[in-house]
């Protein structure tokens, strides 16, 4: 086994990676704004941005749960905070799946309307994905909350808990 | 800001020294920098597009060059307008922090120094990110309106500059959080000797 040399934050790099990584997964909250914009005022050069936007949403998910996985292994998790974590885990894996599917769907619709474009009006969106993209942001957001807390309220990584967690005070 | 100067507002602040169990800037503060990085690649991708081109025949992704500057022009006026509400929250929570002021951070800054730092940059890149959004405004539909390569090479280079000093910027303002643990619950709970243990779930 190899030892890794860890931080006042309990990592072995300066500062936690998954949550800089997160930034991009917003994207997919951009794409979605874009696709109702698009949808609702005929415009194909937003459903361009939104199209790019979500593939960006979509292989940030895989970079983040990868971190995400590797900062929560090295987090001192204390009590209270398993359950939240618990859920931030399994919801995020779920997100990996599900926004790679969207983001598949997004590409044929994209596809389709490029085809579309020379015969009849291609600038609406099926209202299927609309309802589908809706759930997801949904989904997105109770993510943001549960990860938020879990730096914001129950401090993983925070210097002041991994101090106080290595001197073998409970929690 | 001293805790007197915080009572008298008459809030009903948590232990996180917030009206609310999260703060808001740095949620916000994922959209800024998201869009505005991602506004600035795809911007650098459209230039370079002949270079990348057969990249994308190979990945069998339909790619055309004006989409790139639709994602570089609509990203970027999407980050001014977030930016200003990022702001705006980073002032409110900023006033109401009491922050630890016998620490010192990674970079050698007490708490304060990297709060001054961090609003006074704030500020400063609000500016800096909607002077960016008239300019591309300008290029896309003025200057370069119709130009197979809607942006200008310096542009792009502001843009790389304006990402590095982001970068920076965004590191003090994590450093209030995981090492001053500003507005961070478990972490005052420690600071005042008491167990988050004892926290709700």
């Amino acid at each position: 086994m190899f030892a890794l040399t860890l931080n006042s934050q309990n990592l072995p790099y300066p500062d936690p990676i998954h949550p800089i990584v997160v930034h991009f997964i917003a994207m997919v909250f951009f794409s979605f704004i874009c696709d109702i914009l698009g949808h609702s005022t005929y415009n194909a050069h937003l459903f361009e941005v939104a199209f790019w936007n979500i593939l960006v949403g979509a292989m940030a998910t895989f970079v983040a749960i990868v971190f995400g996985q590797f900062e929560a292994g090295l987090a001192q998790v204390y009590s209270v905070v398993q359950s939240t974590l618990n859920f931030h885990t399994l919801i995020g894996w779920s997100l990996g799946a599900i926004i790679a599917a969207i983001t598949a769907w997004r590409f044929m619709i994209r596809d389709h309307l490029r085809r579309a474009e020379r015969h009849r009006n291609p600038l609406k969106l099926p209202p299927g994905y609309l309802g589908i993209a809706t759930f997801l942001i949904c989904l997105v957001f109770l993510q943001v909350y549960l990860g938020s807390k879990l730096f914001w309220v129950y401090s993983l990584h925070v210097e002041a808990v991994v101090k106080v967690m290595k001197q073998g005070v409970s929690p | 800001m001293n805790s007197q100067w915080i009572d008298s507002l008459g809030l009903r602040l948590g232990t996180n020294g917030l009206p609310y169990e999260i703060p808001m800037h740095p949620q916000l503060v994922h959209l800024t920098l998201g869009l505005f990085i991602i506004a600035i690649l795809f911007d650098i991708a459209g230039a370079i597009f002949p270079i990348e081109r057969p990249i994308f025949r190979f990945l069998g992704l339909p790619a055309i060059r004006s989409g790139f500057f639709d994602v570089g022009w609509y990203n970027l006026l999407g980050a001014s307008i977030v930016t200003f509400f990022t702001v705006a929250f980073g002032f409110c929570e900023l006033l109401l922090t009491n922050a630890p002021i016998n620490q010192k951070s990674d970079w050698g800054l007490n708490a304060s120094w990297t709060l001054l730092l961090h609003g006074v940059g704030g500020v400063l890149l609000l500016g800096v990110i909607v002077a960016m959004t008239f300019w591309r405004g300008l290029q896309r539909y003025h200057w370069r309106k119709g130009a197979s390569r809607q942006v200008q090479w310096f542009y792009l280079l502001v843009g790389i500059v304006i990402m590095g000093i982001l970068y920076i910027h965004g590191t003090l303002g994590g450093q209030l959080g995981s090492e001053f643990g500003v507005h961070v619950t478990a972490a005052k709970l420690v600071q005042e000797g008491a167990n988050p243990d004892l926290l709700p779930k």
